[in-house]
Parts: C-alpha cells; structure tokens; sequence
C-alpha cells in the first residue's frame, strides 16, 4: 500500500499528468485494509501506473509517459514499471 | 476466433457427454438395452457404414472431383483455423516504447478534434488498432458533402493527422484515409 501510495504521489508530482487513471474494464487500483490506491496496480513482480494527460500537452506523449516511468521506477525497489496513457483531459489554457 | 473455437469445444463437450450417460447406461444394464446396440441406438449403425465405403474407396483411388475438391477445402479450413488459433492475439493497448502504453480511446481521442477541424470533413469514424509492434493502425473514414473532391480531402486530412501525430508524440505504423461522400441530412454535422 504504502508503494502503490509512494507511485501515485510521484505519477501526480509529474507535470503533464492531468489524475492518475481508473482502468476501463477492470479498476486499476491497489486494495489494502480498508482503503484503496486509484491509478497504480502493484504487483509481485510489476507495478503498472495509469494516467491521465493533460491536454494541451508540455512534451510529446511518450516522453512524458517515459518521465513518469523513470520517477516511478526510481521508487519501486525493481520492479519492472509499466505506464499506460489512459486517457487526454483536454484543460483550458490559463494564458487565455 | 475465440467464440468459434469456444462453440466448437461446447458441443464436442456436449457430444462426449452424451456418449458417456450413454455408455454408462449400457455398462450398468440400466434398462432393457445391449452394450452391441449402442452404436444403432446413437444412430451411428448407418455413419458407420457409409464411412466404411466411403474410406474404401478413397484407398482404391476411386474420389470423384467433387470430393477432391471438399476435401482440399476442409484441409485448408483445418489449416487456416490452426494458424489464427496460433496466431497470438491482438494486444489491446498500443506500444509507444519499452514500458510505456497509450490506450486506444486516448489516441481516438487525440486525433478525432483534428479530423473535424477540417471544414469539409461533416463527420468523421475513427477505428485505432493496436499492433504487436510499436505504434497504432488508425483508420479514418471522413464523411464529405456530394461533389466535393473527395480526393484532397483525403490529402488533407491525412496530413493533418499526420502533423498532429508527430507534435504530440503518438506513434502510428499504419495511417489511412478514406472520403465518403454522404448526405448532410444523415451526419452529425450539416454546415460547417
């Protein structure tokens, strides 16, 4: 839990990442005692992270999938890190 | 593929269930039958021997053409099914690079805006494929009005889409463009 926790708030400290993704036909999460991890599925052998970009995008898709692997990676201790762009959130330019 | 297979298995399943009540039945005398009816009783008595004659005279060189021909075409539907049984399958998302995935519905999302920028287009239909290698196969079909030049279109979108792709990073291995003409009255937009 305290992984899937660790990922998530990583994924989300990535700029360009809109949320983290709920999965579509199965929940991407993380279940625990009580509470759940929305967006990182950890397991035994491979964490898998689901995000939502942002749209208009700061770098091209793959870079910033690649970004959020990297820091991802970084945290969980071997694991083979898989991103998957799940979804574009297309958010209103604030210089507008 | 699946299903076929599936409803395949369900009634050769459903056969060899059968032939075991069946069976079960005739060990265990459980009625008034004989162990050497079964095969009548199954209404095999019949396949049996038409099959007999039939091997007969395939051993003996005596097929008609017909039969030559039905039975290259079962051997060749036996082959075509064993090799998309093999086939592996079709994975759902699409492969940007080593560990990274863009679903289809984000790249479906990404590209449609872009089709419908362009001021002939009234409709448009996107279908994006996801390959064993990187990158996604999308197929645009883009509804025109009657007597526009379908082919610019086609040009046009293709290399919109094209264009958008390459700023936004989303590999395609495979694009392709298709303008249909359709009437206005049946498409999400009328006037652009």
């Amino acid at each position: 839990m305290r992984l899937a926790r660790t990922v998530s708030e990583a994924a989300l400290a990535t700029e360009g990442v809109y949320s983290l993704g709920t999965g579509r036909y199965v929940e991407a999460a993380t279940y625990g005692a009580g509470e759940k991890v929305t967006g990182v599925v950890v397991g035994p052998d491979e964490v898998t992270v689901h995000i939502v970009v942002r749209y208009p995008l700061p770098e091209p898709i793959p870079a910033l999938a690649e970004r959020v692997r990297e820091r991802a990676a970084s945290r969980v201790g071997g694991r083979a890190t898989t991103v998957v762009v799940e979804d574009l959130e297309v958010v209103p330019d604030e210089n507008l | 593929m699946r299903i076929f297979n599936r409803i395949v298995m369900i009634l050769l399943l459903a056969g060899l269930v059968y032939l075991g009540i069946a069976t079960i039945v005739y060990i265990f005398e459980l009625g008034p039958y004989q162990l050497e009816d079964l095969p009548n009783a199954l209404g095999f008595g019949g396949l049996y021997e038409g099959l007999n004659g039939y091997l007969g005279n395939i051993e003996s060189g005596n097929v008609g053409p017909l039969d030559v021909v039905v039975l290259s075409a079962i051997a060749l539907l036996g082959l075509v099914l064993l090799i998309l049984e093999l086939k592996p399958p079709t994975p759902r998302r699409v492969r940007m690079q080593q560990g990274t995935y863009i679903t289809r519905r984000a790249v479906e999302r990404a590209v449609s805006p872009v089709i419908e920028q362009e001021p002939e287009v009234l409709q448009s239909n996107l279908k994006v494929k996801a390959q064993r290698r990187p990158g996604a196969k999308v197929e645009v079909r883009a509804s025109i009005r009657p007597g526009e030049d379908a082919r610019s279109v086609q040009s046009e979108v293709q290399s919109r889409v094209q264009q958008h792709m390459a700023e936004t990073g989303i590999p395609v291995s495979d694009l392709r463009v298709r303008a249909n003409e359709s009437d206005p009255r049946q498409t999400k937009t009328r006037v652009k």
